[in-house]
């Protein structure tokens, strides 16, 4: 293949290009309300639906000791309905919620006492079930009389079934350290639905079923971190990375937290950060965009404006020391070297991504030297991950054929050593600026990715980078990734996981 | 003043009132008609078919080949030759190309190009811009026709799916799912048969090549083409590049075979230290060969409302919304074309709550064959299957790909034109008879992975116990070796 080739190929390109200009770009609407909530809007009129979502500006970092976990725990609790959904009789519904919250505190109280005995050695786990006392056995079976009750008066998951009748699919959420994004998609006809829904939860919400829901978030930490092979290891590696920032506990939070959070610190969570100030929402599909601005106006217009939810003012320390964590487990000896590098739409972050570029795929440069040509791994990779704080460059490999993890550091070490050292071939930066080009085109394609694309993005900082991150890219030189990798991959700041094969036949 | 008072009223609108249900919102009709399949459908002179859906919003294309093959027509002393001529033919070159070069040509034209061998179908992909569809094509099409299955690359792969076996028994999911499949179908049938390190070391380049001639062969092709593509352009590409693909081989046996294995109903175990059991329980159903058959649509309601829905399905909503047992839970009512499907049910609970899961869920499967569902659920599952099924085809792709998956398991394409139908004309009766003739309580078997110790007693509020369901009885599985699968002691 001729080089020449492809720069013809990508001028063809730029002529039918769907933005007109050379990399591909999404026409967006934007709107904001009075109170402050943004709007995003992109029209598909090919389209059989709309894909429609909301992001609050809020995650796992705006928490602090004692309530981790409840960015994500609190996008359970949106979907359990309102004032109008859920409850037959929303005024003893009410007071069955106060009524248990009442218990809770005087069941917290007691976990306060079990916290206590623990610190003395009384007890080795203050919330195991064999160690509860009498009292918070009694508080339980009025707790859950309480919930019999309030169930009877229940109309369960209205939220969803009204959604799912409607035809709507993919009615989900997610929670990162940074945002929390909800989501779905509505036949192209019911788009109104979607306002008179997500105004509804986001104008009064009921945490009904509060206490049975932490369980079921606590199943979910025991699926995703307790019982895969790393899951563990790798919560004990991010928090050895951050030594100051928030970033430093998992987003679903830490298991004592999870058990202790209560209805107050929810609300007063909800107040802080679901204000529509700290709102973007956002519609991609076929729909009449006059209508749209009218619905949300209408809709989400009378929401209140609060003040400015807090920043985030921990800085992340600089690093002063190498770190290192050596695992045994059920799993491939693999490794993970990080490094300290910088947040979302930081100058630097593009080289970044290009240097990450250089490194992955079969034909980049750690599947050639690690896999192919010293045999010592099954994979390997490269990623820049930007948050919207700050950032961190990781290098990954899985041994194989009794490659120790050491190994397979030095081997990643060298590559870096190489890119900062040694001139980085020209057609090779072509080849990546290549994917990038064709990769701007594929992230635009799919309506409900684009939808989850301007959320995201919008949440961590400005929805324009989806528009802009490709034309930057493609004007990294070589010298700005061996620049970038010199001042970020610093082997003396690096943080990095060992994990190693755990002796069969060894006790956990 | 007053008539300038009184202008601004109607001019601002009085902020219209927003209804207090959501039920009172009224919608535009949205009216939906099948796309017609002929004008994609497509024959080449040689007799392959293609699906070709234009859409030229994006730059993009998307070529995908399938085939009637996979690994049921592998030696079962070589499991897992399929997949490795799957996977070798992209990573081990081309005979102009060494495996590097070809490698850095798809890479530097920024094409994604993929081939696998799976149970019964293989497939090779190929996703680029269009402007370098032409060189993208040339090298898409000299991989599947002359590929040079590179004898250092063979290695390379057999020692990472070494690696990858070694893994076997680190997530309790892959043990799951392993000791299910043996369950349900035993441990030689093709679907559910693993490979071990003797099948591995016994494959060689030969082997490779042998299974490439022989079964990745146009006559058990169909071809799929969506984005940005001039139809007729396309096809007469297509067959320039088909024409002298042809010759040895003779279409393969089709459909692949049935198992002969019955399950034996029970309870079994898995030994892990993990604080979690993960479970899944369930019974075969039938091969599905009548697609003309209306149980269909009263079966895919009933899945519905059992567990198949999320929160609105009744499995999900008492073990995770009402019980907290699980973050995940659900059933599946897979029926397949090529053999037969499974009912099952999975969720995931901490160890000493999976007996009260377990009885949860063997009550909803026992209910929904003995009462009738009520009216709203059966609405409310209709409307949702009616009312997302324009979703299939709503993409170029989704078009292409839905029309050639009919051709692929030999389904007429207008069973799509019926399909609302169908699904509207189900009855309470219907959903009840064929949860009836379908779900077998007495045939199901139950396997968890986790803690036995924590698993048998049951919850601390004496709700349920192992004890008291399947009578009472559990069969240890070993763990198997992870690189020979023999039991390990």
């Amino acid at each position: 293949m001729e080089r020449s080739a492809f720069v013809l190929a990508l001028s063809l390109l730029a002529v039918d290009s769907v933005a007109g200009s050379e990399v591909a770009k999404v026409p967006v609407e934007t709107f904001e309300l009075s109170n402050g909530m943004k709007f995003l809007a992109v029209v598909r009129p090919e389209l059989a639906t709309v894909s429609a979502g909301f992001v609050a500006r809020v995650g796992s970092a705006n928490e602090r000791p004692g309530i981790t976990g409840m960015s994500h725990f609190f996008e359970h609790m949106m979907f359990k309905g309102t004032r109008t959904l859920g409850t037959r009789d929303i005024e003893r519904d009410l007071q069955i919620v106060e009524e248990q919250e009442r218990l809770q505190e005087a069941m917290r109280a007691i976990y306060r006492e079990q916290r206590e005995r623990y610190r003395l050695g009384e007890i080795d786990d203050p919330f195991a079930d064999e160690a509860r006392p009498p009292e918070l056995l009694e508080l339980q079976k009025r707790f859950d009389a309480l919930t019999e009750e309030e169930r009877e008066l229940m109309v369960k998951d209205e939220y969803d079934r009204i959604y799912t009748a409607a035809g709507a699919s993919g009615i989900n959420a997610f929670t990162s350290e940074d945002v929390t994004v909800y989501f779905l998609t509505v036949p192209a006809n019911k788009l109104e639905l979607w306002f008179w829904m997500e105004s509804d939860r986001l104008l009064s919400p009921v945490f009904r079923e509060f206490y049975s829901e932490r369980d079921v978030v606590h199943e979910e930490r025991r699926l995703r971190t307790e019982s895969t092979p790393t899951g563990e290891f790798d919560e004990v590696f991010d928090a050895m990375f951050w030594q100051s920032h928030p970033y430093s506990w998992p987003v679903v939070g830490w298991p004592s937290d999870l058990r202790s959070y209560s209805l107050a610190q929810a609300k007063e969570y909800f107040d802080t950060y679901y204000a529509p100030n700290n709102l973007t929402a956002a519609l991609v599909g076929n729909f009449d965009l006059d209508e749209a601005r009218a619905l949300a106006e209408r809709y989400f217009g009378h929401l209140q404006r609060r003040e400015p939810a807090p920043d985030v003012v921990t800085l992340e320390m600089d690093p002063r020391a190498e770190k290192r964590m050596v695992a045994e487990c059920d799993c491939q000896p693999q490794v993970e070297i990080r490094y300290h590098s910088v947040p979302f739409r930081h100058r630097d972050s593009y080289a970044l991504e290009v240097l990450a570029g250089l490194l992955n795929g079969r034909s980049g440069r750690l599947y050639k030297s690690l896999v192919l040509e010293r045999g010592l791994a099954a994979d390997a990779a490269a990623s820049q991950d930007s948050r919207k704080y700050a950032g961190a460059f990781s290098l990954y490999a899985e041994a194989k054929k009794g490659a120790s993890p050491e190994d397979l550091e030095r081997a990643l070490l060298e590559e870096v050593r190489r890119i900062v050292e040694e001139p980085i071939p020209g057609r090779e930066l072509q080849k990546v600026k290549n994917q990038i080009t064709a990769s701007a085109y594929q992230k635009l394609s799919g309506g409900f990715f684009l939808l989850i694309q301007l959320l995201q993005y919008d949440g961590l900082g400005d929805w324009k980078y989806l528009n802009d991150w490709a034309e930057t890219t493609l004007a990294v030189t070589d010298s700005d990734v061996k620049r970038a990798a010199e001042r970020y991959l610093d082997p003396e700041e690096r943080t990095v996981g060992l994990y190693h094969r755990e002796p069969e036949g060894a006790e956990p | 003043m007053t008539a300038a008072w009184v202008i601004p009223l109607f001019l601002s609108a009085v902020p219209q009132s927003i209804p207090a249900r959501p039920e009172a919102l009224r919608f535009d009709e949205l009216r939906f008609e099948v796309p017609d399949p002929s004008r994609y459908r497509h024959e080449l002179p040689n007799g392959i078919v293609a699906y070709v859906a234009p859409d030229s919003t994006f730059p993009l294309v998307s070529l995908r080949i399938q085939m009637r093959q996979g690994s049921y027509l592998e030696p079962e002393n070589k499991v897992g030759l399929a997949g490795l001529t799957g996977s070798l033919l992209r990573t081990g070159g081309t005979e102009r190309l060494d495996p590097a070069a070809f490698d850095e040509e798809v890479e530097f034209l920024a094409a994604g190009i993929s081939a696998f061998s799976g149970d019964s179908r293989a497939a090779a992909n190929l996703d680029c811009i269009s402007p370098v569809l032409d060189q993208a094509m040339d090298l898409f099409f000299e991989m599947l026709q002359k590929p040079r299955f590179d004898e250092a690359r063979l290695t390379i792969e057999k020692e990472s799916l070494l690696e990858a076996m070694r893994q076997r028994n680190d997530d309790p999911s892959d043990i799951l799912s392993r000791e299910w499949d043996w369950l349900l179908e035993g441990e030689t049938f093709y679907r559910s048969r693993r490979m071990t390190k003797d099948h591995l070391d016994a494959i060689a380049r030969k082997d490779l090549v042998r299974f490439h001639q022989k079964y990745w062969r146009p006559e058990n092709a169909i071809v799929t083409v969506s984005g940005d593509v001039d139809p007729a352009k396309i096809l007469a590409k297509l067959e320039s590049y088909l024409a002298d693909w042809s010759g040895a081989g003779a279409p393969t046996d089709w459909p692949p075979p049935q198992p002969a294995h019955e399950p034996r109903p029970g309870a079994y175990h898995v030994e892990k230290d993990i604080p979690q059991g993960t479970v899944v329980l369930g019974h075969p159903v039938p091969r599905w060969a009548d697609w003309g058959n209306p149980e269909r649509a009263a079966l895919q309601i009933m899945d519905h409302i059992l567990g198949g829905s999320g929160f609105t399905s009744r499995i999900t909503k008492r073990i995770r919304s009402d019980e907290g047992l699980a973050y995940d839970a659900g059933s599946s009512l897979g029926f397949d074309a090529l053999g037969p499907g499974s009912f099952t049910v999975s969720f995931q609970s901490k160890n000493d709550t999976v007996a009260l899961a377990t009885e949860i869920a063997l009550e909803e499967i026992e209910r929904i064959r003995t009462e009738p569902a009520s009216d709203e659920e059966i609405a409310i599952a209709k409307a949702s299957l009616i009312e997302t099924f324009p979703r299939r085809f709503e993409s170029a792709s989704q078009i292409a790909g839905t029309y050639a998956g009919d051709a692929f398991i030999g389904r007429s394409h207008d069973y799509w034109k019926s399909w609302r139908d169908q699904v509207r004309a189900v009855t309470a009766d219907d959903v009840l008879r064929v949860a009836r003739k379908y779900l077998k309580p007495d045939a199901i078997v139950f396997l968890v992975v986790g803690k036995w110790e924590e698993i048998a007693p049951g919850d601390a509020g004496g709700r349920a116990s192992m004890k008291d369901l399947f009578g009472g009885e559990v069969t240890h599985l070993p763990l198997r070796d992870p690189l020979t699968l023999k039991a390990l002691p």
